[in-house]
């Protein structure tokens, strides 16, 4: 179609700086993992021994995969395949709503749509763009591999294995594109269905039936649902199958056939959830700065809160059944006693601690979100208008932080609670259920560190605040979840904040880590609102 | 104390640059109590640059900036009690309807009266239930100035606030403001619409890459330049382009045109007598042409 290839290439010089930048992290990240296994796990011995413990319990299924033989690549793949796909899934859906809904909402789609080209160039221009960037995905991840050593065709595989994820998300966030009205909502429903595709794996891979030898995993066939899951079947280094690839390119393939038609017969602007109508007047709390924050986060929290929900049913529902397989299982208790000495009572509880580390992550993500709109208002002229007002801009700063504490306390205390509630249900359990809720809420003096950093970020940093915001997740999740398995020393990892959250409930509370954090919270909060005063607003 | 006469906006020197290009380069500036301000300038001349300082936005590079004899910058929480603002380029809250905006916006400077607001969102002919999402350019004007309007403030800032509005909405606009200025408000009014100052305004600064050019009443203004003749006669004004203050004469086959400086008038009015002037039309100069004098650079292009 003609158009096309310009408007791609319009459109990847609009993303010039931020796709490397995803695409060469996904590959540092999987040659980091592979490097780290060679490393710490060099003896054929050891990795039988991780791959055995591991496929004996379901918090490691869960968030890493399918254990699938003790090779170096087969470890590898097993430690670090689902987040990999995780992030080409989110990259693919950014880069897509980028270029489809947000243009159309901002105008821009009209500008390019007053141009001589059919309705849907620009569509097939970034599906085309996306193909590319996941292409490209899938060259850094075995370029990454092959640098680790590892042979030619598992490393191929691998990367097919990634980029075919994130091909799959091209479509599906197009889709989304195609049905909601904003791009926030597009961008929301997109990644989280990306979340959906990691849990769905998740959960397949937890009620897994293990092999005798310890050293592969059947998935449960919610697996299957996942593209992740199907990525996940090309066994790389064992089998180097590319063909279960061809099931999430294929369905990509379909979806992406279908969104171009809709695009040719939909109106520009038009979305299948329809605009309604709004209140002719603001409801309690619509005159004040806490209640704008609240009014523009409240849709995005809620989704959040889903998402917490959805792990902390996973926590408390997958634990008991996954610790009662063990528990018939004679022989795998015997082994697991010996591999994790007193481990075997506490095997539900490792599980949902892992689990409620994961809400805690999600919370200070969703207190970061609401933190950056603040931004959002900055850069989209909206913050002119609001600071027109006689009400300082420090208290505007400390509005959206209050917002963004409720966010991280919304989330934590669903996913207790949804736990809890899930452990009750099932009547398993080491302690009372209600415990799990305290549980989750110790995490939040570590989200709240984020949001911090985030607003001296922004107070200081206005243009680099996103990828700052952001960037401090994802390296307190690098040093604090992966610092072990990358082998960085201790003090390193322990700058990460999530570090210093209590793990109940495994551990016990540590009234100082956490008192800690909170201080440096607080802290970060006062320089920010001093910071803010100092600056002129920028766009 | 402030005496009754201090200027409700007064700046100084007013410099602002943003990395290498410099926005504002010594800007001065004086809006007297109860006067409307036109404020005048092309793109780019550092209009809205102004008006972000006198809000405290931003901070001036060097200068000073006073607003009811407060430093907006050291206190802007204090200094907007009284001022109501419209920005050039409006934005809002996509998914927030017309009317919680104006919630919003009046409710934080203390709350709109109501039978005010009602009667705006009437004479705009504003649909409040809408989400901001769907609202057009001239919509989202109208919203900001609605929400501006719809309480009473000592000082209105407008960043060309009849940019796409249509001509009924516009004269609507007019209304409002012959209204505020009316109740004893002071409003600084930045435009290039330029009949819309002519009609609006009572002193007028005319701003032009960052600096003041021109600042005074129209008729002031007016005094500095000159008057548009148009004349008939019965002989050729062969010896018109010849007086002194006479300037652009142009003739067709149905008479003559010229321009023609203040300070000769008197003797220019005697040339065309000797010619027997048949008809004659004299014209005060068009705001425009006193806009195209002050941007026109020295190829003429504004």
């Amino acid at each position: 179609m003609r158009g096309v290839l310009p408007l791609a290439l319009f459109q990847a010089r609009n993303d010039r700086w931020l796709l490397p930048v995803w695409i060469l992290a996904i590959g540092v990240l999987s040659f980091a993992t592979a490097a780290a296994v060679a490393g710490q796990f060099g003896a054929e011995r050891d990795r039988a021994a991780i791959i055995a413990v591991s496929a004996v319990n379901p918090a490691f299924l869960f968030l890493r995969g399918l254990p699938d033989g003790t090779g170096t690549g087969a470890v590898a793949f097993f430690g670090g395949y689902a987040f990999t796909a995780v992030l080409a899934g989110l990259m693919s859906t950014f880069l897509v709503t980028r270029h489809t809904r947000t243009d159309e909402e901002l105008g821009r789609a009209e500008l390019v749509g007053a141009a001589p080209l059919s309705r849907s160039a620009p569509l097939l221009a970034t599906l085309l763009l996306g193909l590319a960037a996941n292409t490209a995905v899938a060259l850094s991840v075995a370029a990454a591999f092959l640098a680790a050593g590892l042979p030619v065709p598992g490393a191929v595989v691998a990367g097919a294995a990634v980029g075919a994820v994130g091909v799959f998300f091209v479509a599906v966030a197009a889709a989304a594109a195609q049905m909601l009205p904003s791009g926030r909502a597009a961008n929301g429903a997109a990644a989280g269905l990306v979340g959906a595709a990691y849990l769905l794996r998740g959960v397949g891979d937890a009620l897994g039936t293990p092999a005798a030898d310890l050293l592969h995993v059947t998935p449960a066939w919610p697996s299957l649902l996942s593209p992740i899951g199907w990525g996940q079947r090309s066994r790389p280094f064992v089998a180097a199958d590319p063909m279960p690839l061809l099931v999430p390119v294929a369905a990509a393939a379909i979806l992406a056939a279908v969104v171009l038609l809709v695009r040719n017969r939909r109106d520009l602007g038009a979305s299948l959830l329809p605009q309604r109508v709004g209140r002719a007047r603001a409801g309690v709390g619509g005159t004040s700065f806490l209640g704008l924050a609240f009014r523009l986060q409240r849709a995005t929290l809620i989704g959040w809160c889903v998402g917490a929900a959805a792990i902390g049913a996973v926590a408390g529902g997958l634990g008991p059944l996954a610790s009662e397989a063990v528990a018939g299982n004679a022989s795998l208790q015997d082994l697991i006693g010996r591999l994790l000495p007193g481990a075997r009572a506490a095997m539900l509880d490792l599980f949902i601690t892992a689990m409620l580390g994961i809400a805690g992550v999600l919370a200070a993500a969703a207190g970061i979100q609401t933190v950056l709109r603040l931004r959002a208002e900055e850069v989209e002229g909206r913050a002119e208008l609001l600071l027109a007002v006689p009400v300082s801009r420090d208290r505007w700063l400390n509005a959206n932080l209050v917002m963004a504490v409720g966010s991280v306390l919304a989330v934590t205390s669903t996913a207790g609670a949804a736990a809890a509630v899930a452990v009750g249900l099932s009547g398993a359990g080491n302690g009372p259920a209600a415990e799990l809720l305290p549980a989750a809420l110790a995490h939040v003096p570590a989200a709240a560190v984020f949001l911090a950093l985030t607003a001296v970020a922004f107070a200081a940093t206005p243009r680099l605040a996103i990828p700052l915001g952001w960037g401090f997740l994802a390296a307190g999740l690098l040093l604090g979840e992966f610092g072990d398995l990358l082998g960085l020393p201790v003090w390193l990892q322990d700058l990460s904040p999530f570090r210093h959250s209590s793990a109940m409930p495994v551990e016990p509370f540590d009234p100082g880590g956490a008192l800690a954090m909170t201080v440096i919270a607080v802290a970060g909060a006062g320089l920010a609102a001093y910071l803010i005063r100092q600056r002129d607003l920028t766009a | 104390m402030r005496s009754q006469s201090s200027p409700v906006i007064e700046t100084t020197g007013l410099v602002k640059k943003f990395g290498r290009t410099t926005a504002l380069g010594g800007l001065d500036l004086a809006v007297e109590p109860a006067e409307v301000h036109g404020f005048l300038g092309p793109n780019g001349a550092g209009k809205s640059t102004t008006l972000r300082i006198l809000l405290g936005l931003i901070r001036p590079t060097a200068g000073s900036a006073s607003v009811f004899g407060l430093d907006p910058w050291a206190d802007p929480a204090k200094a907007h009690r009284d001022i109501a603002y419209v920005p050039g380029d409006v934005s809002l809250w996509p998914n927030l309807s017309g009317g919680e905006v104006f919630d919003l916006l009046t409710g934080l400077r203390g709350g709109a009266q109501e039978r005010l607001l009602r009667e705006l969102i009437e004479e705009f002919e504003f649909d409040p239930r809408r989400k901001s999402r769907t609202y057009s350019k001239g919509n989202r004007q109208k919203a900001a100035l609605i929400a501006a309007f719809a309480r009473p403030a000592r000082l209105y800032l407008l960043d060309e606030p009849s940019a796409g509005l249509d001509p009924v909405m516009d004269s609507v606009f007019r209304r409002q403001i012959r209204r505020v200025a009316g109740e004893g408000a002071t409003v600084l009014l930045s435009s290039h619409v330029l009949s819309e100052v002519e009609q609006l305004c009572d002193r007028i600064t005319i701003i032009r890459t960052g600096v003041a050019v021109e600042t005074g009443t129209l008729a002031e203004l007016r005094h500095l330049t000159r008057t548009r003749f148009r004349i008939t006669t019965v002989a050729e004004p062969v010896a018109l382009a010849t007086l002194p203050g006479v300037h652009d004469v142009r003739s067709d086959g149905t008479g003559t045109e010229f321009d023609a400086d203040a300070s000769e008038l008197g003797s220019v009015l005697e040339g065309i007598a000797a010619a027997g002037v048949t008809t004659v039309t004299a014209a005060p100069p068009s705001l425009e042409e006193l806009f195209l004098r002050h941007y026109s650079d020295r190829n003429g292009r504004i």
